[in-house]
């Protein structure tokens, strides 16, 4: 495609994975730098990272527009709280549940897929779907707290107490890099590589004799088990669920990280949520300023580099290129 | 007497939901881009109207006028600007163009008014008019009139003049209209611009009716969406139907069902219709068959 | 995967050292010869606001101090953060002010949602927090070490509905409409309470959402109910279509609002007093909007803020602020987070100018204001009433 040899390749290959568990590694040492505050927002970012892994999938893997990724988020979100609440689960023991959750609300949104539902129609139903979910917290006060949502305290995992922000910071970290890895395997196999041939002709793909409706209800189904994790974290995090905080605002943020690291990219999925995280923090001088910068910061991107920071990483580290995904 | 008086207030917020799918579906039809932020055009149209009544003092109908005729230039520069530029990417690109658009407004709305919550001054003060028991407002009757003028303009330019009938051509096949000597880019530019123009029209008509707040056009957006929907997705005397048809929904639904359903009674309406009947009430199939 | 094998040991202990150190803060940060720092958090963007107008008319209250002297040879500044009424930005904020700027004390918060969010935050840190706006009574009560309420919270506020429905002779049917959020909750509920207890269950219940247009549904479903009062907590836009119906449908009934509206600006929005002349609201001041007693801090927010418009929310937190000043005062020239809490909580009965009710807080109850009035238009003007039918 640019000339690389298979040994270039392969050397790439080993680089990429090395860097892939050394920026994990090196992230340890982060809390003997920061104070309560910053290491909030790096927690913060950790939780963003799983969204927009997750969200990738759907956007930028499958290629189908869907607005579903704050109701994913939201559902995971809920049941880890309701569990940890009512239940009086540990937050360990919550997390395979809060993603099962997200998985089948995924299932959910997108089964209209089977019926040959594509495109915007899929974006808009994916959209009624979130905006409903929402309706239902808010109104089924028995289980979700109505309005005032639920409480989250004393989250237990394995033992360990997640009290300070720096106890979160590592057992998020783990859960992070051990998730972030089985996706890249996943989108390394048959399954990964059936979505992306959807996204690129679904046409050519269907003569294959794949059943593309299906991937793209499967593509759902992984999406949200993936931001479902991430809403049990966010969770815990948070130390609080309301509805409020599953809304439109929210959802135009994972759209933005999503495309400011670059639609499809895994790596690009981590750029865009440290930015977007980030981000925000430099702009508390000027609150009034922000959401222009914002929507202005969006459009550029749209017009100059489309593909996101990932490929402007990649172009200079090649190293760094994802590789199942080639540029068209 | 109930049901007719909830009828009656469904049609009129149904017809400004029916002018903003309209608008919706103009652009769809002529451009195949679903504007996600075309709320927030509803949004800035009513803005720019406050603006120019409140703090420049002009007249509410020549304030109108600027502000659909304002509007109409901005959404022909968003598409000659941005949309035309980003064609050869993704499908995925456009939304997320339209959504930045829409949040960058309603960030420079923010902006500009801060903390107030804004009310308009009442434009057209004139009692209801009773029709039996029925209950007619001033309002109703201002949006009633305007909408239905607005329709048959638009319906008889699209359908009776050779300029519409260009635009239907250009509809069906842009490239036999480019071969055939019509500018395409152009006429883009030009359906993105009325298509704004006419939903800051929804913006000046809700106006007078609420306080003015930059995250008025979200729930448009979804309005809009639902009477596209029911209407079949780009026909465009579907989405004035829909539109209506949601109006008079909402209301029934409110008043023998709950007023907690209001709210939703859009996403039901989509869903509803995207599982049973994808092609909506006039649509044509929208399945793709692979 | 050999040399990540080596690394495991130093990361143990590396994680080990990170778990162990705990950042603490001291008891005199945000203290300096000159000045004390006091973190201001407000929802200066985003759908709420407008609430911030509360964090904004504090803001010009502690410069209007600094100009008169400061505190014991002190200026105040204030750090403003935004928070979007959003929870997760509200918990930034707060740590930021905390841990980053290291201010003295918190005085902020108009989200009650948000507010409960950064509570456990704020106790762990210990530093005291008088809520400038939020009304969630759960915030401040049962009574913790360092957090206190600067405003009368949602149930004195519902409980104040609630009586003054009742003194209408033979209210029998009541009726509610509200918003479904947390906000209309912590007015509307304490209301309902406090009707229950006077054995009186509303005749109907139904929900406007924030941002519809239009209320025929809901003010015909009230009307066949046929209710002597109806309450509505509702935000101001909603409250003027739900009355501009009300009046449109032949719903006679007297309706009570929140403190979220005045009788002023709703008028002014309704644009007849045909319209509003039964309308009644919770007032927290001790005079009307543009009365003689309230003008003192109308021209101190005018004087910091030329042009911000004053509503409802405009003077509401300096109340607070003016306890503030006085226990600050107190405390002397030797000033620490402890001798201030201990200040703040030999309030007694202490007149803050603006509020209609006085603040006390003592150790074991920090619901600083435990009264409002209820104000109502009287011959065309707004006035403060007692009972239904009897002026103050």
């Amino acid at each position: 495609m640019n000339g690389q040899t298979p040994q270039h390749a392969l050397a790439h290959r080993a680089l990429g994975t090395r860097v892939f568990y050394a920026a994990p590694l090196l992230a340890l040492v982060i809390p003997l730098f920061a104070n309560p505050y910053t290491q909030f927002i790096v927690n913060l970012t950790l939780v963003y990272v799983l969204v927009t892994v997750g969200f990738n999938l759907v956007l930028g893997n499958l290629g189908q527009l869907a607005f579903a990724n704050t109701a994913l988020f939201g559902i995971g979100a809920y049941t880890a709280a309701i569990l940890m609440a009512h239940a009086g689960w540990p937050f360990w023991a919550a997390i395979p549940p809060a993603g099962a959750a997200g998985a089948a609300a995924g299932f959910l949104a997108s089964v209209t897929a089977l019926r040959g539902i594509r495109n915007y129609y899929l974006a808009i139903v994916t959209l009624a779907f979130g905006e409903l979910l929402r309706w239902s917290y808010i109104h089924g006060e028995a289980l979700s707290g109505g309005t005032d949502g639920l409480t989250v305290r004393h989250a237990d995992f394995f033992g360990i107490a997640l009290e300070s922000e720096t106890a979160r910071f590592y057992v998020f970290l783990l859960i992070v890099t051990v998730i972030v890895k089985a996706v890249s395997n996943l989108m390394r196999s048959k399954i990964g590589r059936a979505i992306v041939a959807i996204r690129d002709n679904e046409l050519a793909t269907a003569s294959l004799a794949i059943p593309t409706g299906r991937y793209i209800v499967l593509a759902f189904t992984l999406s949200g088990f993936v931001v479902g994790i991430a809403g049990s974290l966010f969770a815990v995090l948070i130390g609080q669920v309301i509805p409020e905080s599953f809304g439109l605002i929210e959802l135009i943020l994972h759209f933005a990280m999503v495309l400011v690291g670059g639609l499809g990219s895994l790596f690009g999925s981590v750029l865009g949520a440290l930015a977007l995280t980030a981000l925000p923090e430099f702009f508390r001088p000027f609150p009034g300023l922000y959401e222009m910068f914002f929507g202005g910061l969006l459009i550029v991107f749209l017009l100059i580099q489309p593909r996101g920071l990932s490929a402007l990483c990649a172009k200079r580290w090649p190293a760094l290129r994802d590789r199942y995904y080639r540029e068209r | 007497m109930f049901f007719l008086q909830l009828a009656l207030s469904g049609l009129a917020q149904g017809a400004i939901y029916a002018l903003v799918a309209l608008s919706m579906c103009v652009v769809y039809r002529a451009t195949t881009v679903v504007n996600f932020g075309h709320g927030d055009l509803v949004m800035a149209g009513a803005f720019v109207v406050y603006l120019l009544v409140v703090l420049a003092g002009l007249p509410f109908p020549a304030s109108a006028i600027a502000a659909v005729a304002l509007l109409f230039i901005l959404g022909a520069l968003i598409e000659i600007g941005l949309i035309e530029r980003i064609k050869a990417g993704p499908h995925i690109g456009f939304a997320l163009m339209c959504i930045a658009v829409g949040y960058l407004l309603r960030g420079a709305a923010r902006a500009v008014w801060g903390r107030e919550v804004l009310p308009m001054p009442r434009v057209f003060d004139f009692p209801p008019v009773m029709l039996g028991e029925l209950v007619v407002t001033a309002d109703a009757l201002v949006i009633f009139s305007a909408v239905g003028v607005l329709l048959m303009l638009f319906f008889g330019l699209f359908y009776r003049t050779s300029a519409g009938r260009i635009m239907q051509a250009v509809c069906q096949s842009e490239r036999g209209a480019a071969l055939v000597g019509i500018n395409v880019r152009a006429f883009h530019g030009v359906m993105w611009g009325v298509g704004a123009a006419m939903g800051a029209i929804g913006g000046v008509l809700v106006a007078p009716l609420t306080l003015l707040h930059p995250g008025l056009g979200a729930g448009f957006l979804i309005k809009g969406f639902a009477a596209m929907t029911l209407g079949g997705f780009g026909s465009l005397g579907g989405a004035v139907a829909g539109g209506l048809l949601l109006g008079v929904a909402e209301q029934w639904v409110g008043g023998y069902v709950s007023t907690k359903l209001i709210d939703i009674t859009a996403y039901l309406v989509i869903i509803l219709v995207l599982a049973l009947r994808p092609s909506g009430l006039f649509g044509q199939a929208v399945a793709e068959r692979v | 995967m050999k040399p990540f094998v080596h690394l495991l040991r130093p990361c143990i202990a590396i994680v080990a050292y990170a778990l162990a150190t705990t950042a603490s803060a001291a008891d005199t940060a945000g203290i300096t010869d000159t000045a004390i720092k006091i973190g201001v958090m407000a929802p200066l963007t985003g759908s709420g606001s407008s609430y911030s107008k509360a964090e904004i008319g504090l803001d010009a209250y502690y410069k209007w101090v600094n100009d008169q002297g400061g505190v014991n040879g002190r200026k105040i500044e204030t750090v403003l953060e935004d928070y979007a009424c959003d929870s997760t930005k509200g918990i930034a904020a707060v740590k930021k002010l905390i841990h980053q700027d290291k201010v003295f004390m918190l005085h902020g918060n108009s989200c009650s949602a948000v507010a409960m969010a950064i509570k456990p935050v704020v106790l762990e840190a210990g530093i005291p927090w008088v809520i400038a706006h939020a009304a969630n009574g759960a915030i401040s009560s049962p009574a913790t070490k360092n957090i206190f309420h600067g405003v009368p919270v949602g149930k004195t506020m519902g409980l104040a509905m609630g009586r003054f429905v009742m003194t209408k002779p033979g209210v029998a049917k009541v009726a509610v409409i509200q918003h479904t959020d947390d906000w209309a909750k912590s007015y509307c509920g304490p209301a309902m309470e406090f009707l229950a207890s006077q054995s009186i269950k509303p005749v109907v219940e139904v929900a406007l959402e924030r941002g519809q247009t239009d209320a025929t549904a809901q003010t015909l479903r009230i009307k066949q109910a046929n209710p002597d009062f109806v309450i509505a907590c509702l935000y101001e836009a909603e409250t003027a279509i739900f009355l501009k119906d009300a009046k449109k449908f032949g719903l006679n009934a007297p309706v009570m609002g929140t403190a979220g509206t005045d009788l002023e600006n709703t008028l002014k929005r309704v644009g007849d007093l045909d319209t509003v002349a039964n309308y009644f609201v919770p007032h927290m001041y001790a005079d009307n909007l543009d009365g003689p007693r309230l003008k003192r801090f109308v021209d101190i927010l005018k004087k910091y803020y030329p042009s911000e418009s004053v509503t409802a929310f405009s003077l509401i937190s300096m109340g607070g602020g003016a306890a503030v000043v006085e226990a600050l005062k107190r405390s002397g020239r030797d000033l620490s987070r402890e001798k201030f809490i201990a200040e703040l909580d030999k309030t007694r009965d202490f007149d803050t100018g603006v509020l209609a009710g006085r603040i006390t807080w003592t150790a074991a109850d920090r619901d600083g204001v435990k009264e409002v009035g209820i104000a109502g238009f009287v011959s065309g003007k707004p006035t403060v009433l007692k009972a239904w039918g009897q002026r103050l």
